[in-house]
């Protein structure tokens, strides 16, 4: 990976100069759907991808750019393409390598949307996924089948947690030549950079961590430009013939870059999935501190675990940084600065102790997202999967008094003083039932 | 495009379109550890000009099978001989770099072949430091990060671009890391071994362009302009940016090369 600065630095000038003619220090918002031609050859040109450039915002726009190779620049990646969400990113993926008839390899222990564009969606166009133990590196090598274009999992698993064996499993992928697509949501370039493992293409949420502010929700695919896409028959997507452009091949005109150039010549073209530029400048807001942020999330993080640890209220917790998770020796290895700052735990007196619990604590906020500055908390059970029993919610990996926490920035004295109200309600339920 | 071609698999770049007998040739010819990618920005801009492109990768570079060139001499005599092979009677060269050497070797040996000559980063002679060499041999994949880096302004460094979100920086690396890894140091050597630059410089005449980088720390400016002084008609344009001039700014160099070729009809 070659990169002149350090990630702070880059952090806060990747992408961006001062503007030359207005002396602009901070990104300029471009809010303009469309850009004024100097000549139809440069119109020709650009509509073609014949040079860079932007011709309408829907397939690229100068502040997203800028969002772009700042991502680019810390995933150390050939290129980005930013879009209006992270679920939008997966689709991208998805279909810019997959067609009817193909196949995807997957862990089972993914975001819920994950699994279900892939498990319910996906399969409706004739794309088929095998779901895996995304730490059993077996299992993943069995189930790549010829027709397997791609393996996909997240780093840190969201709820439950798995640490994936990044850097097996990219070994295992490029000996069969399928490409590696990480979502690295949870650890962000700050805590791990899935291409320097060898993954080919990382997915963010742009919403959680990289944004930090909760104010709004992206996504990001940046691709690793590290994959030989030149199998035409197993890939005709990127290296066949494309559908315009005079029937070029990515693969041959843009190289590492093909990915890149496929998903903005038919994703954002056809698609339009695009990120909107005021998004673009909060998120590029956010990723100035990133650094900042997930050092303290990190610091936060670990001061919970201590405090949850011996709480009598809670009956188990579970977080990679812990000796006795079952992931802790691979975190320990490609996390080293910390495995994220979401902590799950059960709360003791099951559902209804959760609920009790949630709706006693006040500075935590109770809502469905994570990754924010301020502290949130879930119960699933009371929630998400309220209409589940417990024995289904336990099919699907989860338990009804678990709580997920996504640890905040706030002094960590004042999220324990919030805590100890939620367990004092919770801890009436369960003393009554017992 | 693959062919055959010496008992090899070569490719070279046509802009994804065949070539066409009465259209006009332009050769783009790729520095030490590159190959096509370098012209990524130039080749289908100037097929869509109306040009045949004809953009090699060398024999080891690339997508190009066959041992590699270990000399300027044998650069030249591999291009002039696919050019023959291609059919091609005549072109305008385009060399970035190492690209320049072959070129100027290329205009004094094959004289009947040039119809333009276009300098992009270049100079007539490259020396190259032995920490460069030593690293490529030990180590190419540092000296693939030194080059890199040396190689872009602090515009290319901060991942600035006009090709919406590329990082030019691993993205130059991605592209010297697609050859076998003896290429570089091979090219290197090739690139500090070549003294006839001079002399080949001095029997040019026609007209030619030389697009030179203010901030090259490869191929310096100076050694730019002293190229440029002795060859008989020699336009220059200086653009602010680093060695990778055509990733860095490819619309003033398109720009640039397309008046030049308006020139000289
Ligand atoms: C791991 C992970 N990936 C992807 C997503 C989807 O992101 P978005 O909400 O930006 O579409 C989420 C959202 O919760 C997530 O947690």
């Amino acid at each position: 990976m070659s990169e002149k600065y350090k990630f702070d630095t880059m952090s806060l000038h990747s992408g961006h100069v001062p503007d030359k003619e207005t002396g602009s220090r901070a990104v300029p918002i471009y809010q303009t759907t469309s850009y004024v031609f100097k000549d139809t050859d440069e119109a020709a040109a650009l509509y073609n991808m014949e040079v860079g450039g932007h011709l309408y915002t829907r397939i690229s726009n100068p502040t997203i750019a800028t969002l772009e190779q700042r991502l680019a620049s810390l995933d150390g990646g050939v290129s980005c393409v930013a879009c209006s969400s992270g679920m939008a990113a997966m689709h991208l993926v998805v279909t810019a390598i997959c067609s009817s008839g193909d196949h995807i390899v997957a862990s089972n222990k993914m975001y819920g949307a994950n699994i279900n564009l892939l498990q319910h969606t996906m399969t409706r166009f004739g794309i088929e996924t095998a779901f895996v133990n995304p730490n059993n590196l077996e299992e993943i090598e069995k189930a790549i089948k010829p027709n397997t274009k791609l393996v996909f999992g997240e780093v840190i698993g969201n709820p439950g947690l798995d640490v994936m064996n990044v850097p097996e499993v990219a070994k295992i992928c490029k000996e069969k030549n399928v490409p590696l697509a990480i979502d690295a949501t949870f650890n962000t370039p700050y805590l791990m950079k899935p291409i320097s493992y060898g993954a080919n293409i990382v997915i963010h949420s742009l919403t959680k961590w990289i944004g930090g502010h909760g104010i709004a929700i992206g996504g990001a695919i940046i691709n690793g430009g590290n994959f030989d896409w030149g199998n035409k028959e197993k890939f005709p997507t990127i290296s066949g013939p494309h559908f315009a452009m005079n029937g070029i091949s990515f693969w041959e005109e843009f190289g590492p870059s093909a990915l890149t150039a496929k998903i903005r010549a038919e994703g954002m073209y056809n698609f339009g999935p695009s990120l909107s530029p005021n998004n673009a400048f909060y998120i590029l807001q956010g990723i100035e501190t990133l650094s900042l942020r997930m050092k303290k999330h990190i610091e936060n993080t670990k001061m919970m675990l201590e405090f949850l640890k011996d709480n009598e209220a809670v009956s188990w917790l579970r977080h990679p940084d812990l000796e006795d998770h079952p992931d802790h020796k691979i975190a320990k290895k490609i996390l080293p600065l910390g495995s994220g700052s979401i902590i799950v735990f059960g709360i003791k007196g099951g559902r209804d102790a959760g609920k009790a619990f949630i709706e006693n604590v006040k500075l935590s906020s109770h809502l469905a997202n994570v990754g924010d500055a301020k502290t949130l908390i879930i119960h699933p059970g009371s929630t998400t999967h309220s209409h589940l029993s417990s024995e289904a919610m336990k099919m699907s990996g989860l338990t009804d008094d678990m709580i997920r926490l996504s640890v905040g920035l706030e002094d960590i004295e004042d999220i324990k003083i919030d805590f100890e109200k939620g367990f004092k309600a919770a801890s009436k339920i369960s003393n009554k039932r017992s | 495009m693959y062919k055959d071609f010496n008992g090899n698999k070569v490719y070279f770049s046509t802009g994804g379109l065949n070539l066409v007998n009465d259209k006009e040739t332009l050769c783009f010819v790729h520095g030490a550890g590159q190959n096509h990618y370098s012209f990524t920005q130039q080749i289908r801009y100037f097929v869509s000009q109306g040009y045949n492109v004809v953009a090699p990768d060398f024999p080891g570079h690339g997508f190009s099978e066959g041992n590699q060139t270990t000399s300027i001499e044998e650069d030249m005599l591999w291009l002039a001989e696919l050019l023959a092979f291609l059919k091609i009677e005549k072109a305008t060269f385009i060399g970035h770099s190492q690209g320049c050497l072959t070129i100027l070797e290329l205009a004094e040996k094959k004289p009947e072949l040039i119809m333009g000559l276009v300098f992009v980063a270049g100079a007539m002679s490259i020396p190259v430091n032995d920490f460069l060499i030593d690293t490529s041999i030990n180590n190419p994949e540092k000296a693939y990060d030194l080059m890199v880096t040396w190689g872009q302004d602090s515009y290319g460094s901060f991942s600035i671009s006009d090709w919406p979100g590329h990082n030019h920086l691993a993205e130059g690396n991605a592209v010297m890391k697609m050859n076998e890894p003896s290429v570089l140091s091979t090219d290197l050597k090739s690139c500090n071994l070549y003294e006839n630059g001079k002399q080949a410089a001095s029997t040019i005449n026609i007209n030619c362009l030389a697009v030179l980088a203010k901030f090259d720390m490869m191929t310096p400016l100076k050694k730019g302009l002293q190229m440029v002084e002795n060859i008989k008609q020699c336009d220059y344009k200086i653009l602010e940016c680093g060695h990778f001039l055509p990733i860095e700014k490819p619309k003033e160099l398109n720009s640039l090369i397309k008046n030049y070729l308006n020139s000289l009809k």
